[in-house]
């Protein structure tokens, strides 16, 4: 049985995002924190501008964490951004044990989630080597 | 549940087909829990089903974008009704304003220009285009492994 160990980083997300923000500089400011292993910046699909949201990932909860505290209230081409985690662990008692969660004890030694798996949802992609 | 928070969205497209009932759903709760579905029989294929939460500051993103949007100002009944090639269902409750959306499936904007009330119908159209845009982000960065 192939233990699944899901690609997972600490996604941060940073809302107020002026509409004309550019991916460089979205990287320019998130990138003194850590390496960004990923960066979705979506465009309002009628205008074509930023929508106003950005979520940016980082490997490590630390990274994340100082990202977070460090960018958020500060401006961005004159807008006031403000972040947090865009995940969170499911709240206790309903059930939801076993699905993701990004924010919860400095525990980022094990990424292993192969335990606990939520009856009801579709098991995530093994790595094909 | 008090009635100035309530907030929840759900939206789902689909149709019957060859492939059996192909659609996609997903469904945002007030405490963050996002369900997402997507089901198809093509290729024996099945039922995809992912949940997660977010946090509260995603929600409030999602909020704004719903407001922002003025769809809960609009109406569905000029809309063009559900037919053999599909649906699309959108309901949200916001504060205390409720809409439960059931239209055709949207081709393109030639089908919003066309129909009896394109002004609604493209609020419509481009909402839902981009609450897709957030759940494929949200769902793809959570759940996804990136090739080597």
């Amino acid at each position: 049985m192939v233990i699944i160990k899901a690609v997972e980083g600490w996604i941060v997300l940073a809302v107020g995002l002026h509409e004309e923000t550019t991916e460089d500089e979205i990287t320019d400011k998130f990138a003194d924190y850590g390496e960004i292993k990923n960066l979705h910046l979506n465009l309002d699909r009628r205008t074509g501008f930023v929508k106003g949201y950005a979520l940016v990932e980082y490997e490590t909860f630390k990274e994340a964490k100082n990202a977070i505290d460090a960018v958020n209230g500060t401006k961005l081409l004159g807008s006031t951004l403000h972040c947090d985690f865009a995940f969170i662990r499911a709240p206790i008692g309903s059930g939801g044990g076993g699905t993701s969660s990004e924010r919860d004890s400095r525990d980022r030694a094990s990424k292993n989630r192969a335990g606990g798996r939520r009856r009801g949802r579709s098991t995530s992609p093994t790595r094909k080597y | 549940m008090g009635g100035d928070d309530e907030f929840y969205v759900r939206y789902y497209t689909g149709h019957m087909g060859r492939y059996g009932h192909e659609f996609l759903e997903f469904e945002f709760r007030a405490d963050g829990r996002c369900r997402y579905a997507n089901n198809s029989n093509y290729r024996n294929d099945s039922l995809i089903r992912k949940e997660m939460y977010v946090s509260s500051l995603m929600m409030k993103e999602l909020k704004r974008i719903i407001q922002e949007s003025e769809i809960m100002k609009e109406d569905d009944q000029r809309w063009p009704k559900k037919n053999v090639v599909g649906r699309q269902e959108l309901e949200i409750r916001l504060g205390n304003e409720h809409i439960s959306f059931e239209t055709a499936k949207i081709g393109s904007l030639v089908d919003v220009q066309e129909s009896d009330d394109p002004e609604g119908l493209r609020v419509f159209y481009y909402l839902v285009q981009d609450l897709k845009c957030l759940v494929f982000s949200l769902i793809g960065l959570h759940f996804k492994i990136k090739p080597i």
